[in-house]
């Protein structure tokens, strides 16, 4: 157990991948890899790209910040380096972090290619050579199992395991509900309980720390979760529904079959879609039925779900597709009792809450599909046959006054019976996305059609939005834009003006030092720069942040995802650097293993080397310095060669960069760690879990964090913070009227009305994309 | 893994207290994370309560204002919001400055310069759309008949023969809007029933202007109008619906907040300002 990339290389291949066979193949290979270049199985401290960080740094002197690309450096050491990468990615995917790169592919293929991240990716190494046991490592070694679960969750890997075997392959998401509120919310919920599932498993480990808990374990742990315990404590972890008041409403959508609430004569198969009967002959009035695992949920507006008949070609068949609620017997087809409803394979009538029923469509049997669709808004439903639409079945029904929920059920009465549901997890055979459109461009077309000149008399639509803009752009302190769009509106109205008696109102657009200010800090944030908006906080408004704990801290914490962000992109543009330059060199394969070996092995011969080289490392991957920056960002195009020699100038600003970012977030631990509020320990952890990636920044799971769009949310909040600070509104009247709008629709989406087609969201989307920075 | 971790743990001495502190915040995350926390402050109404705790989407808001003022043509405006916002332009489009002058026009009643200007932009536009195409040949009868009010019609008459007549016959409903017209010419301006007196108005300059508007966007673009216009009316639609349908408790009336407690620092309108604007 000394070499450590050999140990990491097998958690990856068996906590790390999905399916059996590529992962070995990986793990074998990075292992082999990984020991040919690292070579040195008695390094007792697990640098975590060490055979790499070496190469980056090989000549010893920390003052002089040695030139690790310098293009003197022999051709040998270059394609060594080519080789590392691929030695690397086991080491990687084994600390945890490029695990999480490489499950974010979702393809056991991509590994290889996070290979360069990982390995030049750790910015964090430690740094015995200075005698401090460095935080970073601290943090480090704390972050990852965290880190570990995160790649697992989020990616698919635990609950993916789990919702697999519940017939699905990850969250299950019908393409007819996409983009629906109801989707995105049960989304979040999910989110959140993989969050509180992994938060609850690094508190697990910790009780178990020190120990010989590792990784893998807790992987595996996590993904041996029965998925019904995952499902029932789904909604007591979810914290804070935006907008949900009724959480009852809030239920999974139906994903199987469920054992639990079926007919002793029917069996579930396989992954719970399949049921087949396996009991004896019943009895004329009786059949066999079975409900699915959470009832159809109103708040969709439209439910639909397909079964297909999987009985041999010859039997004959008796199978009824419906939705009951759980009061009705399991002796009895859908259809036959009160709040249960039906179509029948072997007459093809449509059985409404009684045993009487009337012809409605053909009969279906082996090989057919039938579906069933619930439209709640307009409270009907109708079937269809092989995807066609057999018209509507029942009318006028009041889903929402019916006193149970209602599941999807089917009956089967004869040995044989045997049917496949599709509960969304494979595309339908009937256009239910068509079906859905339509209904949702029925509101949309009433929305057009809206007269919105009742909101603000007498203001009609368009100066009700010119006024909208123009209060948005004076009240968020956008002080030139609001005088130039009262200058062309002005223009506009002068234009307008039909004769010389009519009089042209003006607009005022007071020279406001408060908006001027407010400005300046606001551009200080967007610009990244956090410093300066706090020295201008302090100068202007001195008591706001004060009084705003909160604000106070999302500033402190946007300067620290600054720091780690500055990073990152440098190392996001030296990769791609050395990206280019690896292929080039590639073609040396061979040697370059041999150079690679013969390097770290120098290194285990030497244990000054060593050390001085771990120092070097410490700097090795900051790289370059804020300037150095800028300069090849301009300079997209410049050759390796430059980036090398830039990065080898730019050396001692690096570390300092993180060796700042580091003291920085310990400081901000230090003044915050004692809060019992959630939300601060969350974001903190949260944050520093940035510390835990090579490079954050293609970690697709916490890029989130570092986007731009943090500061915008920073700079708003702080924007907000001032106003109230100045006894104003915190919200200009076109966020009111989002706000509002959110709130309506959300009471209009209730049992499954009009608001379950339409989210204030699609008003978004039709905006091109127009990122910021 | 496990070596790992012990290796890590032995070789770098991590401050038990300092890791101790961490776990705690994992465990107490979890705790916590089981009991909501509901901060609804109700104000003065529920509803205001709900509304406050809906975030709002500054970057999303941003965008949609500079999509605004790019679509609806405030290509000054823009420019100046995308520059203080941090936003990139919204894809280049050349035709924000030859739209404005296109409205510009309109609105001064200059529908000449105007058709002109908008057979440089787009030379098919006005073939392909009769509809728009009539829209403008009236309004700039209009104009005509304005200008001539009480005094010499032969202009007016003599545009509405050469350049609407053998269009009006094409189509009963510009015949009828022709008529409409015409009918301006034979009633003292001052003194005219809604329907005509609405055609004198400035509304019709603008809503031509907006149309007009529309049908570049939509042949550059493929959208017509700037998406805000949908939230408004989204936003109205949402409260009818729920009034109607009684599904909601909602104050007797719903305040955009406007002027509300920000009328001191909005200056909107003013009636009696002796400085009409001031700027830059």
């Amino acid at each position: 157990m000394t070499n450590p990339f050999q140990h990491f290389a097998g958690d990856s291949s068996t906590g790390g991948t999905p399916t059996p066979l590529v992962p070995t193949l990986l793990g074998q290979r990075r292992t082999s890899y990984a020991s040919v270049v690292s070579g040195t199985p008695g390094l007792a401290r697990p640098t975590r790209a060490g055979a790499f960080s070496h190469l980056l740094n090989p000549a010893a002197d920390s003052d002089s910040h040695s030139n690790l690309y310098a293009t003197a450096r022999n051709y040998n050491l270059d394609a060594g380096m080519a080789q590392g990468r691929n030695g690397v990615p086991g080491s990687g995917s084994g600390s945890g972090r490029g695990g999480g790169s490489g499950a974010g592919g979702g393809d056991p293929g991509d590994s290889g290619d996070d290979g360069p991240i990982a390995s030049l990716g750790p910015q964090w190494q430690p740094r015995p050579g200075n005698g401090l046991p460095w935080f970073s490592r601290a943090f480090d070694h704390l972050i990852t199992p965290d880190e570990l679960l995160a790649s697992a969750g989020i990616t698919d890997f635990s609950f993916g395991g789990a919702l697999a075997s519940a017939g699905g392959s990850g969250f299950l998401s019908p393409s007819y509900l996409r983009g629906s509120v109801y989707l995105q919310e049960l989304e979040e919920a999910h989110r959140a309980k993989l969050i509180a599932e992994r938060e609850g498993n690094a508190a697990k480990t910790q009780a178990a720390a020190g120990l010989a808990s590792n990784g893998s374990t807790q992987l595996q742990g996590a993904s041996k979760l029965p998925s019904g315990t995952h499902r029932g404590v789904a909604f007591e972890l979810v914290e804070k529904q935006p907008v949900i008041e009724d959480d009852d409403d809030l239920n999974p959508l139906p994903s199987r079959w469920n054992k639990d609430d079926k007919d002793t004569s029917l069996d579930v198969l396989g992954d719970g879609l399949e049921v087949k009967f396996t009991g004896r002959t019943t009895s004329e009035h009786e059949a066999c039925s079975i409900r699915a695992d959470y009832p159809m949920p109103a708040l969709c507006g439209v439910y639909y779900f397909e079964l297909t008949v999987l009985n041999k070609k010859r039997d004959e068949t008796t199978i009824g597709i419906g939705f009951s609620s759980r009061s009705v017997s399991l002796q009895r087809p859908p259809g036959w009792e009160p709040e249960s409803w039906g179509y029948h394979g072997d007459d093809g009538r449509c059985f409404a809450a009684q045993n009487v029923g009337k012809s409605y469509g053909p009969k279906f049997g082996s090989g057919d599909t039938a579906g069933c669709l619930v439209n709640f808004r307009l409270g009907h439903a109708l079937f269809t046959k092989n995807g066609v639409d057999l018209g509507i079945a029942f009318r006028d029904v009041n889903f929402k006054d019916v006193k149970g929920k209602l599941y999807p059920t089917i009956g089967l009465k004869k040995p044989g019976d045997h049917v496949l549901v599709n509960f969304g997890q494979r595309p339908f055979q009937f256009d239910i996305d068509g079906y859905m459109k339509k209904q949702q461009k029925m509101i949309s077309d009433s929305i057009k059609n809206a007269d919105p000149s009742s909101l603000a008399p007498p203001l009609a639509e368009s100066e009700l939005i010119q006024q909208l803009v123009l209060q948005f752009l004076q009240h968020d302190g956008y002080v030139e834009s609001a005088r130039a769009f009262a200058e062309e509106i002005l223009g506009e109205k002068k234009a307008l003006c039909l004769g010389p008696n009519e009089h042209v109102e003006g607009i005022n657009i007071k020279d406001d030092e408060d908006a001027n200010n407010r400005q300046r800090i606001r551009r200080a944030i967007l610009d990244g720069d956090i410093d300066r908006a706090l020295k201008y906080v302090d100068m202007f408004y001195p008591s706001v942040l004060k009084d705003n704990e909160q604000v106070y801290f999302s500033l402190r914490c946007r300067k620290f995802i600054e720091m780690i962000r500055k990073e990152a992109e440098l190392n996001l543009l030296l990769e791609k650097k050395l990206a280019k330059f690896t292929k080039r060199r590639f073609s040396q394969g061979v040697d370059a293993a041999a150079a690679g070996a013969q390097i770290s092995h120098g290194e285990e011969d030497d244990e000054e080397m060593l050390e001085v080289d771990e120092v070097g490392n410490g700097h090795g991957n900051g790289h370059w310095t804020g300037g150095h920056h800028e300069e090849a960002e301009d300079d997209d195009g410049m050759d390796v060669e430059d980036g090398a020699s830039a990065n080898g100038n730019g050396f001692g600003g690096v570390s300092k960069l993180s060796q700042d970012a580091l003291a920085y977030g310990m400081e901000l631990r230090a003044e915050f760690h004692a809060d019992p509020r959630r939300e601060i320990s969350h974001r903190l952890e949260e944050i520093f879990a940035l510390i835990a990636y090579p490079n954050p920044l293609k970690v697709k799971e916490v890029a989130h964090l570092l986007d731009g769009s943090g500061r915008v949310t920073v700079a708003e909040e702080l924007n907000s913070a001032i106003l109230m600070s100045l006894g104003k509104s915190s919200r200009a009247a076109l966020e009111n009227v989002f706000a509002q709008t959110v709130v309506l629709l959300e009471d209009l989406r209730k049992d499954g009305g009009d608001g379950a087609f339409v989210t204030v969201q699609s008003v978004f989307d039709e905006v091109p994309m127009s990122s910021p920075f | 893994m496990s070596n790992f971790v012990a290796v890590d743990l032995g070789g770098l001495g991590i401050d038990p207290a300092f890791r101790e502190t961490i776990f705690a915040h994992f465990r107490e995350t979890a705790a916590l994370m089981t009991s909501s926390t509901s901060t609804a402050t109700p104000l003065e109404h529920a509803f205001y309560g709900r509304v406050a705790d809906v975030k709002s989407p500054k970057s999303d808001i941003n965008a949609l204002i500079l999509d605004y003022l790019t679509m609806e043509g405030y290509p000054k405006a823009a420019a100046k919001f995308s520059k203080e916002a941090n936003l990139k332009p919204q894809q280049e489009d050349p035709t924000i400055n030859s739209r404005q002058q296109i409205q510009h026009a309109i609105h001064t009643g200059d529908i000449e310069t105007a058709i002109t200007a908008l057979n440089e932009l787009d030379p098919e536009i006005l073939d392909k759309d009769p509809q728009l195409h009539f829209s403008l040949l009236r309004l700039q009868l209009v104009e005509l008949i304005r200008q001539c009010n009480g005094g010499d019609t032969n202009p007016a008459l003599d545009f509405a023969t050469k350049k609407l007549a053998p269009r009006a016959v094409m189509n009963t409903d510009f015949l009828k809007d022709l008529e409409k017209t015409m009918a301006l010419l034979f009633f003292p301006h001052d003194n005219l029933q809604p329907e005509l007196a609405a055609l004198l108005h400035s509304d019709l300059r603008r809503n031509t202007a907006i149309k007009v508007n529309e049908a570049v966007l939509v042949r550059q673009t493929q959208r017509r109008e700037a998406a805000i216009r949908n939230l408004v009316r989204m936003r109205a639609w949402a409260e009818t619906s729920v009034r109607a349908r009684k599904k909601g408790d909602l104050p007797d009336r719903i305040e955009l907040g406007l002027n509300g407690d920000d009328s001191d620092y909005l200056e909107g309108v003013h009636e009696n300002s002796h400085e009409p604007m001031i700027t830059t």
